[in-house]
């Protein structure tokens, strides 16, 4: 403990029965120089502060839940070192999200958008178990691979200045996931979801800001897959153009 | 309106894409050429006295690079003004904003068009 140093974290509280709008709250507390911002925060709930909310779970950047925004930056808080900031923090919940109490923000919305780009494999006529396995040969893989390591910690739409005016937005996350699966070799949905990319609201929505990617803490590049997206959807519209769709 | 501009949004974002294509990397070197190479004398001026300029710029495809150089860039720059006007919380004055702007950047279009026809 002998190099332990003190460090003030300026949380934001938020308890919808008793605030009108949210306030901060300070703490002063002593911290080890391994410690992710994470750590002062579990810290804070188990020994200073037990009304304090927040959520986290795997503690190794892969279940998503622990997203905060950190100096006014989105970021994985189980990911970041305290020691890559000075002796005052200011920690958030995540921004263009609805509170619902203190550091935890309301998801569902967010659902909903994942589950509009129908994130998963449409085929045509279903597989028989004999006729064997789906196979997909590595560089198959590899074209959409880094668009499904995604973790939906949802920082990309917190750091989205299209998020934070549109609300509705389709937004980073749940594009890239879209895209992931109109890029996968064994699925066949490309048109349908090329049509749900071309309506109000979702890929030409982007303005381009690349903030999405910069925040990304699993190098997803939701940026590119959302251009990408954008490049399907315009050659699927100009391709329907010259030959004419089947019926539905 | 609303409705109108995401029907066309395919075709304006080809237009913005080809728009930075042609700003990013030709005007660059236009710029590079005209404005560095030839004042410091890199290329002769001679490479661009007017007879040799203009028998460039009068060839068919010579028109068609001019009418990219001109008309292109405008798309992406209406199309970006669009986004940096919605960016900054103008999602509400879009149906005015967009049509003014796709309006100034289809008119430059037909003006540059007449301009290279009449070259
Ligand atoms: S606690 Fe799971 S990602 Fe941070």
């Amino acid at each position: 403990m002998s190099d332990a140093k003190t460090m003030k974290l300026v949380i934001t509280r938020f308890d919808p029965d008793v605030d009108a709008v949210p306030r901060t709250q300070e703490y002063e507390i002593p911290v080890q120089p391994d410690w992710k911002v994470l750590d002062a925060v579990n810290f804070i709930k188990d020994e200073v502060d037990g009304t304090l909310s927040h959520r986290w779970s795997c503690r190794m950047a892969v279940c998503g839940s622990c997203g905060m925004m950190v100096n006014g930056e989105p970021k994985l808080t189980c990911k970041v070192a305290l020691s890559d900031y000075g002796d005052e923090l200011l920690i958030e919940p995540l921004a263009n999200f609805p509170v619902v109490r203190d550091l935890v923000v309301e998801m569902e919305g967010f659902m909903d958008k994942f589950k509009s780009v129908k994130p998963w494999i449409i085929t045509a006529k279903e597989m028989a178990a004999e006729e064997g396995t789906n196979r997909q040969s590595p560089a198959e893989l590899e074209v959409f691979k880094q668009f499904s390591m995604c973790i939906n910690c949802m920082l990309c739409y917190s750091a989205c200045p299209v998020v934070a005016n549109e609300p509705e937005f389709l937004g980073p996350a749940a594009i890239a996931l879209g895209h992931r699966y109109n890029m996968d070799s064994r699925d066949e949905g490309q048109a349908e979801r090329n049509e749900i990319f071309r309506g109000e609201g979702t890929v030409f929505s982007c303005s381009y800001a690349n903030e999405c990617s910069e925040v990304c803490p699993k190098n997803v590049d939701p940026a590119a897959a959302v251009n990408q997206a954008k490049l399907n959807a315009v050659i699927d519209w100009a391709t329907g153009l010259v030959i004419p769709r089947k019926g539905p | 309106m609303k409705d109108l501009l995401l029907r066309l949004e395919p075709v304006i974002w080809v237009l913005f894409g080809a728009g930075i294509l042609v700003g990013t990397m030709l005007i660059t070197g236009w710029i590079l050429i005209v404005g560095l190479a030839v004042p410091t004398g890199l290329v002769s001026a001679d490479a661009l006295a007017f007879g040799r300029a203009y028998g460039l710029a009068s060839h068919f495809v010579g028109r068609l690079v001019l009418l990219g150089l001109i008309a292109l860039p405008m798309w992406k720059g209406a199309h970006h003004m669009r986004h940096l006007s919605i960016d900054h919380g103008g999602a509400e004055r879009d149906a005015v904003v967009a049509p003014i702007l796709y309006g100034i950047a289809t008119i430059g279009s037909i003006a540059a068009i007449v301009a290279v026809a009449r070259l």
